[in-house]
């Protein structure tokens, strides 16, 4: 391979733009680079970019305050609303909103129903957070040794990925669920055991890109090696990708939960866990014990939102970074 | 060219005071403000500027194919005694396509990668002339016929992805013409090609509009390609016309002080000796209202009132337009540069320039010098794979083919040649990226071992790489300071004191300030990330460059700057650049010697000016007739050559150039020619059997001169 | 192609047998031994033997797996003595139910998405791609069960329209000629792959509007709805056809909570019963042939989309 000839197809400004596409601010830059009074130091500019870029995502924001509101109201709640979650009170099950002092009134057993909203947000942020996270690193390690090593030890790393993701990660997850007794550790491992494997995937891939770079040919060139290229090239420049998915795995684990429960093989009471709370509440959406149903339900969605909106904010954020004014 | 003038009428098109604002997430953009051409029937204008002059939005303007939210916020358009300006959509989008026809840059992504040629040329025909398929995919044929494909039925059938860069372009100015647009606006049309290739395009779309009538747009960069086609020119900069001209008065008498700069950073005018004129700075940013001329800040002539103001665009007779209000000069273009060299340190004092020697900085190596590289017997092959379950080996592909050569110290050797030719491999291997297949590389008279010997540590750092798009050689997460110390952390140079001091050098030797060291790639032009690029290259002091087309992305202006950075370099550190270039003349420029390079391997070297004055081999002399030049008198006898490069994977039996070569007899295809003429070091060698004679004649068995 | 399609088979291949592998280690840690959960707990200590040594389990290691291989292609999947029934026959008559009702949910799906990914990339950054996005969104942050349920209040409770539970017909063309009852859950699964289509579809469209050609279309004087449906639709939908393989694993996921959830009966009922009854035969089975349908429909999806696509198909096999 050679290179193609290119003609002065620099693109600073509004030149040779598709139409319809973003553009850049223009040519010759603003700001003289080659001035030589001395500025302050910009330590961060990158960074301060993104979290610009980040802050103007409407939706990315939404998304965070949701999440400190919702670790807020699971950890902080409890000490402000203090309820026993242990002991039943069967005089006091099914008690609608509002009446006996009940804010949100009671479940089948007596349970105070807004404690126990704050007792499994715990459960569930703790394992979709511990699920996703291991999900994460273990994918990451996993994908860019395979990416970064190539040959056929790739092909054999990789062809263990494509046969674990064949198999519909819910049958997977029942069949292990009733060899196992499901605890929280026991359901954070068996979640992240078999969500690693799209991060995974996607960090190989970048890890493939990001090796034929020319910015990883011209470190070669000045004599680096291998362990180099990953320390300080590969992983700067792929950080952004495993962030973004972590988020989306978070998101993906805190669901898995509530699956698990729903299909019967969640974490047995006292613990309580908003999937569970939901998919026992089901079996009240025919009667008028609406409040059993709706608020599990509704905390889930807005808690899997929230993780997506910032995944995607985030997204934005680390991909303005290689963009050309 | 200057074709009989069909209607005295008026013009076809005329445009006055255009402006172009683009909203932008933050302000606005202004890329064109007050843009003023005419054009008259059956003629050619040749639009020339850098980048961000606003050339290619003129033609955007014109087809109504602004970018969203771009609107033409003052002006006026008149195309065919109608106002564009306030045509409908509709109404626009009607005339695009049938009086208007448009040619784009990339011919590879300009073409719907997923239908048929025939299709994509037969869409005009369905939309506008509401033909039947059959009807329109015929028409096509005849088309793509006119526009010289071999086998138009078969070709139509094929995706653009089957077809080679020049039949593609081919295939856009089919498509361009399926209606016989009234005028043919190209856009870059052949910046993306080889430069044999560009000749054969160029050809076809002067022929294409003389048989249509129509009038044509040619926008280009290169000043070069408008000289010898246009019939007038318009120079663009900032988003104005700043001179219009018929075309050879425009080359021959320049008024405006930016055209003048422009013709003075040609490398092709200049000598070896002559040290470029650089334009200093860089344009204005279109995101602020510009006060007075755009280029005054950059010119060496500017006075105060050149700063405030409009300045009027003027005739000066002979429909020699200008917007300048000190324009010409008494320096001849050839001398501006000597002048303009204490000018452009003038303007440039501000931004601690290097201290450049006083002359110019290629004198002459003496023959004493030592020899740095020498490159014996290189060849490279890759294996070509293939195979359906396992992947295995079907064939191999000849990019490099027995090449030697050597450099001295302080020398520079180019290589030259199209794409595909190996010179780029070539680079990666002295540079110790890849392996060579055969042959040795001496650094110092060491062998590198293709960097992976005892000595690859010394190797990586003795020879350096200069890469062609600096953006993408820069990890784009790492700040100048991390970009320029890796070379030295890699090769353990120093403590992190000493590497701090080494980089404030660096980055001060390439003239870029020292707070350059704290931003991103991103946040620079291409012109400064080169210098980085250089910087970074010279980090190791090393003895060897190999510079794989550094300044191929640049505008000419830039381009200057940064060759002349070079030169100087070159000069104070004694280094030896192996300089590879697809162009012939920055080539020609920079070079003591030059390596002319096709297929793989190399057919002809020797000094710089003897190559390029009196080439020997058939091949060398079709790449220098093919380069247009910006001499409109230039009518000298011309080598062509049709067809394409063969493929490296089987190549041609003996000289790998026969099968295009106009003098190619039976003994080129079985025997390969052996070097001849002076066998020794750095004299005049080429690999041919039948050389071209000295005088720069040509025989007589010519196929395809004019 | 063809060379591109033999690697894709030959790979596909691979994944299988490792499929198999892991379903037999799954096996060989089943609570009490691959016997014990076959039998029963009330097995005897005797019959457990025997039972053993019938399988080959007393044989070494890979022997045992390729045994299991070879049992496995020859068509016998266990015995459930719970249904006292071959796996295989459960399996034949489940199996084509899932699909149907996958194939459904996968059509709706594209249909919805492809026009709401369309006009999000046409109308990109205003307020219709941010609603689109956010409904998207939710849909894919509501668990299945619960917005199935609701669904079924709301169309079959509130405004009786529709059966809330899916049809019982014994065979396929049974439930296919009870559609009503099929509405609900196929609009259901459809759900789950909704987001990610019509998000796919979205960036495909973007990048494409953006490609050079596109432009081209525009200077030949195209109308936009024929440089949008014309050029850049029909360029996005090629790597739709492979998105469909990609999402093949999801699909089945939702079906076993939608089959679960509106009592139909597929593979995923039957996959859901055996857990409550710890029918290990039928567990270890209907994962091991949903894994391999699965592997086989994403082959089947890459082999279309390198016959559909003029740049798969007509190059020379490289990738």
């Amino acid at each position: 391979m050679t290179t193609t000839p290119r003609g002065a197809d620099e693109t600073p400004a509004a030149e040779n733009l598709p139409a319809g596409a973003p553009l850049p601010t223009g040519p010759g830059s603003p700001e003289p680079v080659e001035s030589s009074q001395r500025r302050p130091r910009r330590r961060s500019s990158l960074g301060r970019q993104g979290i610009e870029m980040f802050l103007e995502n409407r939706l990315a924001v939404l998304g965070l305050v949701l999440i400190v509101g919702l670790v807020l109201f699971s950890f902080v709640g409890p000490l402000l609303h203090r309820t026993d979650q242990v002991h039943t009170d069967l005089a006091n099950a099914y008690v609608p909103p509002g009446e006996r002092g009940y804010l949100l009134g009671t479940d089948g057993i007596g349970y105070d129903q807004l404690g126990r909203l704050m007792l499994g947000g715990q459960t569930s942020l703790i394992v979709g957070l511990a699920a996703g996270l291991l999900a994460t690193a273990f994918g990451t390690l996993w994908g860019a040794t395979a990416g970064f090593l190539g040959g056929w030890v790739d092909a054999v790393m990789m062809r263990l990925v494509d046969a674990l993701l064949s198999i519909p990660a819910l049958f997977l997850f029942m069949l292990i669920a009733t060899i196992i007794t499901p605890t929280v550790p026991m359901l954070v491992l068996t979640i992240a055991a078999f969500a690693w494997l799209n991060p995974a995937r996607m960090i190989r891939g970048d890890s493939i890109a990001l090796r034929s770079r020319d910015f990883i040919v011209a470190m070669r060139g000045m004599g680096g090696g291998s362990a180099r290229a990953v320390r300080s090239h590969i992983v700067r420049n792929a950080i952004g990708t495993v962030i973004v998915n972590a988020t989306f795995q978070i998101a993906d684990a805190i669901l898995y939960v509530a699956y698990l429960s729903y299909l019967g093989l969640g974490v047995p009471p006292p613990a309580a866990n908003w999937g569970g709370m939901l998919s026992s509440g089901i079996g009240e959406i025919y009667s008028a014990n609406w409040w059993l149903v709706y608020p599990p339900g509704i905390l889930i969605i807005l808690l899997v939102l929230a993780f997506n909106f910032v995944g995607d904010g985030l997204r934005d954020a680390f991909e303005v970074r290689l963009r050309k004014r | 060219m200057s074709t009989p003038v069909h209607n005295t009428a008026g013009p076809l098109l005329s445009i006055s005071d255009l402006h172009v604002t683009i909203p932008q997430r933050r302000g606005e953009v202004t890329p064109l403000r007050g843009v003023n051409l005419t054009l008259r029937q059956g003629r050619t204008l040749g639009i020339v500027g850098e980048s961000g002059s606003g050339k290619t939005m003129t033609a955007l303007a014109l087809m109504g194919l602004l970018p969203a939210n771009g609107r033409i916020s003052r002006g006026s358009i008149e195309f065919d005694g109608v106002d564009l300006v306030s045509a409908t959509p509709k109404q626009a989008r009607r005339r695009r396509g049938t009086d208007l026809g448009m040619i784009f840059q990339d011919p590879m992504t300009s073409l719907n990668p997923t239908m048929q040629i025939g299709d994509q040329i037969g869409e005009g025909l369905i939309v506008h002339q509401r033909l039947g398929r059959k009807e329109a995919r015929r028409r096509a044929i005849e088309i793509l016929e006119r526009v010289g494909m071999p086998r138009p039925d078969r070709i139509a059938a094929d995706y653009p992805h089957q077809l080679s860069g020049g039949m593609r372009q081919r295939a856009m100015i089919a498509m361009a013409l399926v209606n016989h647009p009234k005028l043919l606006i190209a856009d870059e049309p052949t910046t993306a090609l080889d430069v044999t290739t560009q000749r054969q395009i160029l050809d076809l779309i002067e022929d294409i509009k003389e048989e249509y009538d129509s009038a044509a747009i040619l926008v280009t960069h290169d000043l070069g390609v408008v000289a010898g086609r246009a019939d007038e020119v318009a120079v663009m900069y900032a988003g104005r016309v700043v001179e219009h001209a018929p075309a050879r008065e425009l080359f021959e008498n320049p008024q405006h002080q930016y055209t003048r700069a422009l013709l003075a950073a040609l490398p092709e005018r200049a000598s070896g000796s002559d040290r470029l004129y650089a334009i200093p700075g860089m344009p204005p940013s279109l995101k602020e209202e510009i006060a007075g001329c755009p280029f005054a800040p950059r010119c060496h002539r500017a006075q105060d009132d050149c700063r405030t103001g409009t300045i009027a665009f003027e005739d000066h007779g002979a429909g020699h337009r200008v917007a300048c209000l000190h324009p010409g000069g008494e320096e001849h273009l050839g001398q501006l540069s000597v002048p303009a060299a204490a000018a452009e340190k003038q303007v440039l004092a501000a931004q601690s320039e290097a201290p450049a020697p006083e002359t110019g900085a290629a004198e002459d190596v003496p023959a004493s010098a030592e020899v740095v590289l020498d490159v014996d017997g290189i060849s490279k092959n890759y294996p070509a794979l293939g195979g359906s379950v396992i992947r295995r080996r079907i064939g191999t592909v000849s990019a490099v083919n027995d090449v030697t050569f050597s450099v001295r110290e302080g020398e520079t050797f180019g290589l030259v040649g199209e794409s595909g030719c190996g010179k780029s491999t070539l680079g990666r291997v002295i540079a110790a990226l890849e392996q060579p297949s055969e042959g040795v590389i001496h650094l110092d008279g060491t062998d590198i071992e293709g960097g992976k010997g005892r000595n690859s540590k010394a190797v990586h750092r003795s020879v350096q790489l200069m890469f062609q798009d600096s953006a993408a050689a820069m990890d784009p997460r790492m700040r100048v300071d991390e970009i320029l110390t890796e070379p030295l952390d890699i090769q353990g140079v120093g403590t992190a004191k000493d590497r701090a001091r080494r980089v404030e050098e660096l980055i001060d030797d390439v003239g870029l300030a020292q707070d350059s060291l704290e931003r991103y790639p991103h946040e620079f032009s291409g012109g400064q990330l080169q210098r980085i690029g250089l910087a970074r290259s010279l980090a190791l002091d090393p003895r060897v460059v190999v510079c794989d087309e550094p300044v191929s992305a640049l505008d000419v202006s830039v381009q200057a700057q940064v060759l002349n950075q070079m030169k100087d370099i070159q000069a104070e550190h004694r280094l030896a650049y192996v300089f590879i270039s697809h162009d012939l003349s920055v080539v020609r420029y920079m070079s003591d010697r030059i390596g002319v390079m096709y297929l793989g391997t190399m057919v002809e070297q020797g000094p710089a000016e003897e190559v390029s004055a009196r080439p020997r081999h058939p091949y060398t002399r079709v790449l220098i007739d093919a380069v247009p030049t910006v001499e409109p008198d230039d009518e000298r006898e011309r080598l062509l050559v049709e067809g394409e490069l063969p493929s490296a994977m089987d190549p041609p039996s003996g000289c790998r150039f026969r099968t295009r070569c106009p003098f190619a007899q039976e003994i080129c295809a079985t025997a390969p020619p052996v070097v001849e003429m002076g066998a020794e070091e750095g004299e005049h060698q080429v690999a041919c059997h039948f050389p071209l004679p000295e005088d720069g004649t040509l025989p007589t068995r010519v196929g395809a001169a004019r | 192609m063809w060379q591109y399609v033999l690697r894709r088979s030959g790979q596909a291949f691979v994944v299988i047998l490792l499929v198999t592998f892991i379903t037999f280690l799954l096996l060989h840690n089943l609570p009490g031994g691959a016997a014990r959960s076959a039998l029963g707990l009330d097995a005897t200590q005797a019959q457990i033997d025997a039972y053993n040594v019938q399988m080959g389990y007393d044989q070494p290691f890979l022997v045992q797996y390729a045994m299991y291989l070879g049992r496995l292609f020859s068509g016998d999947l266990g015995f459930s003595f719970q249904q006292n029934q071959p796996v295989v026959d459960l399996i034949v008559q489940r199996l084509p139910k899932t699909m149907v009702l996958s194939f459904l949910a996968a059509v709706v799906a594209l249909l919805i998405a492809i026009p709401l990914g369309v006009v999000q990339a046409t109308r990109r950054g205003q307020w219709p791609d941010y609603l689109v996005t956010s409904v998207a969104l939710l849909a894919y942050a509501t668990p299945l069960f619960f917005l199935g349920m609701l669904l079924i209040v709301l169309f079959s409770q509130t405004i009786p329209l529709l059966p809330p539970q899916a049809p019982q017909g014994f065979s396929v063309l049974d439930i296919l000629a009870d559609w009503p009852g099929l509405i609900l859950p196929v609009v259901t699964l459809a759900i789950v792959t909704l987001a990610a289509y019509t998000r796919y579809v979205r960036s495909t469209m973007i990048d494409n509007l953006q490609e050079n050609y596109i432009r081209t279309a525009r200077a030949k004087g195209m109308s936009e709805g024929r440089v949008v449906i014309r050029h850049a639709l029909r360029n996005s939908l090629f790597p739709v056809i492979s998105l469909l393989g990609m999402y093949i694993p999801a699909l089945f996921s939702g079906a076993l909570v939608v089959e679960q959830l509106f009592n139909y009966p597929g593979m995923g009922l039957m996959f859901w019963q055996a857990t409550q009854t710890r029918d290990f035969p039928i567990l270890l089975a209907t994962t091991t042939i949903v894994a391999i349908a699965t592997v086989v429909g994403s082959l089947l999806a890459d082999i279309a989309y390198a016959v559909a696509d003029p740049r798969v198909r007509l190059s020379g096999g490289s990738e």
